[in-house]
């Protein structure tokens, strides 16, 4: 108990006596977690900004000009029963002719032919969303072998070379993802890392002097392994009061750019706060623990 | 108290450090190790405490076999052989009595033995009245005396001065001299290791002269003969 408390004490004089040297470890610390949640943040928005755009993917079936209602409807049933399959809209010919017409509105060309043609020209379609983006080759084959009579159109060719391309990107995403998250995960834990042996560098004649009197080796560890933890749980709660604020700030500039998506940066980070933020602690205070140890082993011989 | 038995250190190839040395030192003595710079002082003073592992042979203090000491038992070692150096090893930025309380709270005594023991060590060295000057406040004769009054916290059974003189006038010297005769009085054995001829000729005590690694000479009441 008496080397607890001296091991407390001896730790919290070694921050105080030298806290300049602790204020650049603390800062180090802070830069590195600082890193870390902005790529917590980049994470979420390249997951949002491939969400939305798998969002845009569906895929079109038009049926024939005398397709029956009823005959639509029963299709429409059994392709929402397929496998893969988010939701099926169905725009009937009225409506595929009032979405044609407002989208050329400005075209006086296209609306006086289609005026000299005096009929409707378009076909009723089913607009079909499949759940998971990734796995569309499956709900193409289902749709390619469907034997429905009023379907007209089953060649989906130009969407496999779309949603072939849409995977492409969304997995080179990821991969690059990966790779940054990793050169800066390496590049926080060498800073870390170095800052907690110069610390403990600067120490090294009274480690050595420790030893020579006949201090434990757990003795002398202890104190550099204390204040690595408390430089790490000092590091973690100023980023925490730091990056709230900034996090309000941003939260309206991504919900206006990601308009009509659900994107709540705010949420992200409180629903997650403690794997978060107790792995951030957990991992800067295993890396300087680590430091101060090999440093101090380095150190403690006389 | 000490044995070295054909104890034998090399660094490297070519640098024999300690050759086949063999030294007794019984308890209660006061020996005088003298030899030329590079001739394995040094190594004998690391090897007894349980900084150097030798190559061959054997160190045996108080019938304990330190040859090849475990990492985690060197600090039990180092409570039993105070050490003191040339360049004092003192923390500057602690008082003399923190100093001297240093080597006990870092071994996890007591706070009320540490207020009990060390102004009486500070005593017995003559610093009770310069017990809160910091070390660049005081002589370098001072320093040493502090050095002493840590080395003896743990009441050790040898007391190992390397070069304890090296860095202080003739009347320091002198008057570090007549502490370590003081306590090797009491009853712990003493072992000098020094350079200062005038010093070891006029302590008149046993003497061990180290040539290229290995006891040349070991007289009783000897002299300083390089």
């Amino acid at each position: 108990m008496i080397s607890f408390l001296r091991i407390i004490r001896f730790s919290f004089q070694d921050i105080i006596r030298n806290i300049w040297l602790s204020l650049i470890t603390i800062s180090i610390l802070i830069l590195a977690l600082i890193s870390v949640n902005v790529l917590l943040v980049l994470n979420l928005v390249s997951e949002t900004t491939m969400g939305a755009i798998e969002d845009k993917i569906d895929i079109n079936l038009y049926l024939t000009q005398d397709a029956k209602e009823d005959e639509i409807l029963a299709l429409k049933a059994k392709i929402t029963n397929l496998p893969n399959v988010a939701s099926v809209g169905y725009i009937s010919r009225d409506e595929a002719l009032v979405s044609f017409r407002s989208k050329y509105k400005d075209n006086v060309e296209i609306l006086q032919a289609l005026r000299e043609l005096g009929k409707n020209p378009l076909s009723p379609s089913l607009t079909i969303k499949p759940e998971d983006a990734s796995n569309y080759k499956g709900l193409i084959a289902h749709l390619t072998n469907l034997d429905e009579d009023i379907v007209e159109y089953k060649n989906f060719d130009d969407h496999e070379a779309v949603l072939n391309k849409i995977d492409a990107i969304s997995k080179r995403v990821n991969k690059v993802g990966l790779y940054v998250s990793l050169v800066f995960i390496a590049i926080s834990i060498l800073m870390v890392f170095n800052s907690i042996r110069m610390a403990i560098y600067t120490h090294r004649y009274e480690i050595g002097i420790m030893r020579l009197v006949g201090a434990s080796r757990w003795f002398i560890r202890a104190p550099y392994l204390v204040s690595a933890v408390t430089y790490s749980l000092i590091g973690v709660l100023i980023v925490i009061v730091a990056f709230f604020p900034f996090l309000t700030l941003l939260h309206p500039y991504l919900q206006a750019f990601f308009v009509g998506y659900e994107i709540n940066i705010f949420t992200y980070f409180t629903e997650n706060f403690a794997i978060f933020f107790g792995l951030q602690f957990i991992g800067a205070a295993l890396i300087s623990g680590l430091a101060s140890l090999i440093a101090v082993a380095k150190y403690s011989r006389v | 108290m000490i044995k070295f038995i054909n104890a034998t250190k090399k660094y490297g190839r070519k640098v024999v450090a300690l050759d086949n040395l063999n030294l007794h030192i019984r308890p209660g003595e006061f020996v005088s190790v003298v030899g030329r710079s590079g001739t394995g002082k040094t190594t004998l003073v690391k090897a007894l405490i349980g900084e150097e592992c030798l190559d061959k042979g054997q160190v045996m203090v108080g019938g304990w076999d330190i040859t090849r000491v475990r990492q985690s038992e060197v600090h039990i070692l180092r409570k039993q052989i105070g050490v003191i150096f040339q360049d004092f090893k003192l923390l500057p930025n602690k008082t003399l009595y923190e100093n001297v309380a240093f080597a006990m709270e870092v071994c996890g005594k007591k706070s009320s033995k540490i207020r009990d023991i060390v102004p009486q060590l500070l005593k017995i060295v003559g610093l009770q009245n310069k017990v809160n000057r910091y070390p660049h406040e005081v002589s370098g004769g001072e320093k040493q005396r502090a050095g002493i009054a840590r080395s003896l916290v743990h009441q050790p059974k040898i007391l190992l001065a390397d070069e304890p003189t090296g860095n202080l006038d003739s009347i320091n010297a002198d008057e570090i001299i007549e502490l370590l005769l003081k306590i090797n009085k009491f009853g712990t054995t003493v072992v000098l290791v020094t350079h200062n001829r005038e010093i070891v000729n006029r302590l008149r005590k046993r003497v061990v002269t180290i040539e290229n690694g290995t006891v040349a000479h070991d007289q009783v009441v000897g002299k300083y003969v390089l």
